[in-house]
């Protein structure tokens, strides 16, 4: 069905360079949809994601109990335009959905991520929160229209090594025509305290016209990641363990 | 597309939406003679409209008619909701007879030069995994009756354009509501009680009646030929539409859907399956695309239109002056 339609009713997106145009074209008229204000939006409504505004700051309250997030590199961050944000992320940590809390409150916009099921309850509660599919369209969508977007790389055992960037994702934000930016979680398993240091937006290292340049971004991304998780310094516990030769026990990631 | 005195017929003029259309029709200036059809007449009073009153599965006279008139451009909004004006079956059937004699009748026509065919964002459908939002290159899978009703018809238009060597544009409706517009969902959410999932609760976006009459004219008018979601900005849940409303959530769970649909329909507002997937999986899409293909946004967003929705007055029963019986 689709190939016969799409043979006369001629889709608005045939190949990379038109998607990406399109794509870009979408950002650039919808930008007015970026400068919703986090403090600006109603309660008892959802916004075009499903994203509920009074349950999400009754969710930051919340979570305050939990985690006490600092902040770094917020200042990086495109002020009306899109951005894909990529974060270390450990198993049950949810670092991508403490950032994207946190980060909501700094900068003032809504801020969504990555990786919701699609079941109810869980998948309909986290859409609710900002959860989006863990599908590249899905991402490059939210991205064309100018939201800021926060993924996690997948876990790496290793203390300061990054997991793999799903180049798939990274993919959506090429195609939207939006900056990636690495940052680095840190968060303590038994403690409160947490940070978010986001860097600077990472370049490919070379320019590509096929979809060797999202593989290469993605690698890219995974390596400022890790140099971020490098200059967030070892842990230190307060306790006689900081004297163990012990790099980073339970420390960032 | 550049046009002047252009013949255009519409096709579904009878109901709340084609008769709109023909009204923003009549004031459009590349628009010449203007004519339609319908099994029923026109809701509002017509100037310029020339309206035929055939019943879709008068096939003959469809042809005759639609051929006599020879129209440069086609706009066919002759679709049955489900349960919107006739039952889900009948609905079908009718919308199927009028789509295959009207789009083939058109094909006919030596002057044709565009067809636009109302659709709906139905057509995506919401299976797991299904995208939030949608965009218009996102795959057809529908998923409901009224969306495998709605990509049939986009692929007869698609195939009597690949034919004819005419441009087709499909304007993909958000659920159209309206004060006289004929709607489950409407008629569902002005019950005095309104269900919904208590699990999930999804959002889903509407398009108000004027706006989707302006979106489907403006695709006639610039010669869409590719599918736009045509649909209004933000979102509501139906539990937050009912408390807008001063309704009563009901909230269900599984099996309480059966005996709420069942009590429903009993009740005058049916559920079809796409509204009962529009309440458990949401109805989103991505509109981003109108103001480029189309020049125009919707004046009103979704939680204007359901407030409107709570606005419109019930009818009102007034007794004769003078009893004759």
């Amino acid at each position: 069905m689709t190939s016969t339609l799409g043979r006369v009713v001629n889709f608005p997106i045939r190949d990379t360079a038109a998607r990406a145009g399109a794509a870009v074209s979408r950002a650039a008229t919808d930008v007015g949809s970026s400068v919703i204000r986090f403090t600006d939006e109603q309660p008892g409504v959802v916004d075009d994601w499903g994203r509920d505004p009074g349950l999400v700051r009754t969710i930051i309250t919340a979570s305050r109990l939990r985690w006490d997030v600092t902040v770094g590199g917020d200042q990086r961050l495109p002020r009306r335009k899109g951005a894909l944000i990529v974060v270390n992320a450990r198993a049950f940590a949810l670092a991508p959905v403490y950032a994207a809390l946190a980060l909501s409150e700094v900068v003032d916009r809504p801020v969504r991520f990555v990786g919701r099921p699609d079941t109810a309850p869980v998948g309909a509660f986290m859409r609710r929160i900002g959860g989006l599919l863990d599908h590249p369209d899905e991402v490059a969508g939210a991205l064309a229209a100018g939201q800021l977007v926060i993924m996690g790389a997948a876990h790496n055992e290793r203390l300061r090594k990054v997991g793999r960037v799903d180049h798939a994702l990274i993919g959506g934000a090429l195609a939207a025509g939006v900056q990636v930016f690495p940052a680095a979680t840190s968060s303590n398993p038994i403690g409160r305290a947490a940070r978010l240091e986001i860097g600077v937006a990472s370049r490919p290292p070379r320019r590509r016209r096929g979809p060797l340049s999202e593989l290469e971004l993605a690698d890219q991304v995974g390596c400022d990641i890790e140099l971020l998780l490098l200059e967030l310094g070892d842990l230190r516990t307060g306790t006689p363990v900081d004297w163990l030769p012990l790099r980073g026990v339970g420390g960032a990631s | 597309m550049v046009m002047s005195g252009k013949r255009v017929f519409v096709s579904g003029v009878g109901g709340e939406l084609g008769t709109t259309i023909a009204g923003l029709l009549e004031s459009e200036s590349w628009v010449g003679d203007l004519s339609g059809i319908d099994a029923d007449p026109p809701r509002h009073r017509l100037h310029r409209t020339v309206f035929h009153r055939i019943h879709p599965d008068e096939h003959d006279r469809i042809v005759d008619t639609v051929a006599r008139f020879n129209p440069h451009v086609l706009v066919h909004v002759g679709v049955w909701e489900p349960d919107a004006r006739a039952a889900p079956s009948a609905a079908a059937t009718l919308t199927d007879q009028a789509a295959t004699s009207i789009l083939g009748a058109a094909a006919e026509c030596a002057a044709l030069e565009h067809v636009v065919v109302r659709s709906g964002i139905e057509i995506y459908g919401r299976g797991r995994g299904a995208l939030t939002r949608p965009n218009e290159s996102a795959p057809i899978a529908p998923t409901s009756d009224w969306g495998r009703t709605v990509a049939a018809i986009e692929q007869t238009a698609s195939k009597v354009g690949e034919r004819v060597g005419v441009t087709v544009g499909a304007v993909r409706l958000a659920p159209v509501l309206g004060p006289h517009v004929p709607s489950p969902l409407g008629r569902l959410l002005r019950q005095p009680g309104v269900p919904f999932s208590v699990l999930a609760d999804p959002p889903f976006a509407v398009i108000e009646d004027r706006d989707a009459a302006r979106a489907i004219v403006a695709a006639a008018r610039v010669g869409l030929a590719e599918p736009v979601n045509v649909v209004a900005s933000g979102a509501i849940t139906a539990l937050q539409a009912a408390r807008r409303g001063r309704r009563i959530p009901i909230p269900l769970v599984g099996p309480d859907w059966r005996v709420a649909r069942a009590l429903s329909f009993l009740l005058g507002a049916p559920i079809p399956d796409h509204v009962s997937e529009a309440l458990h999986r949401g109805r989103l899409a991505d509109n981003s695309r109108m103001r480029d293909l189309l020049g125009v946004m919707p004046e009103h967003g979704t939680v204007d239109v359901i407030d409107r929705l709570y606005h419109w007055p019930s009818i009102i029963h007034q007794p004769a002056r003078v009893q004759v019986a």
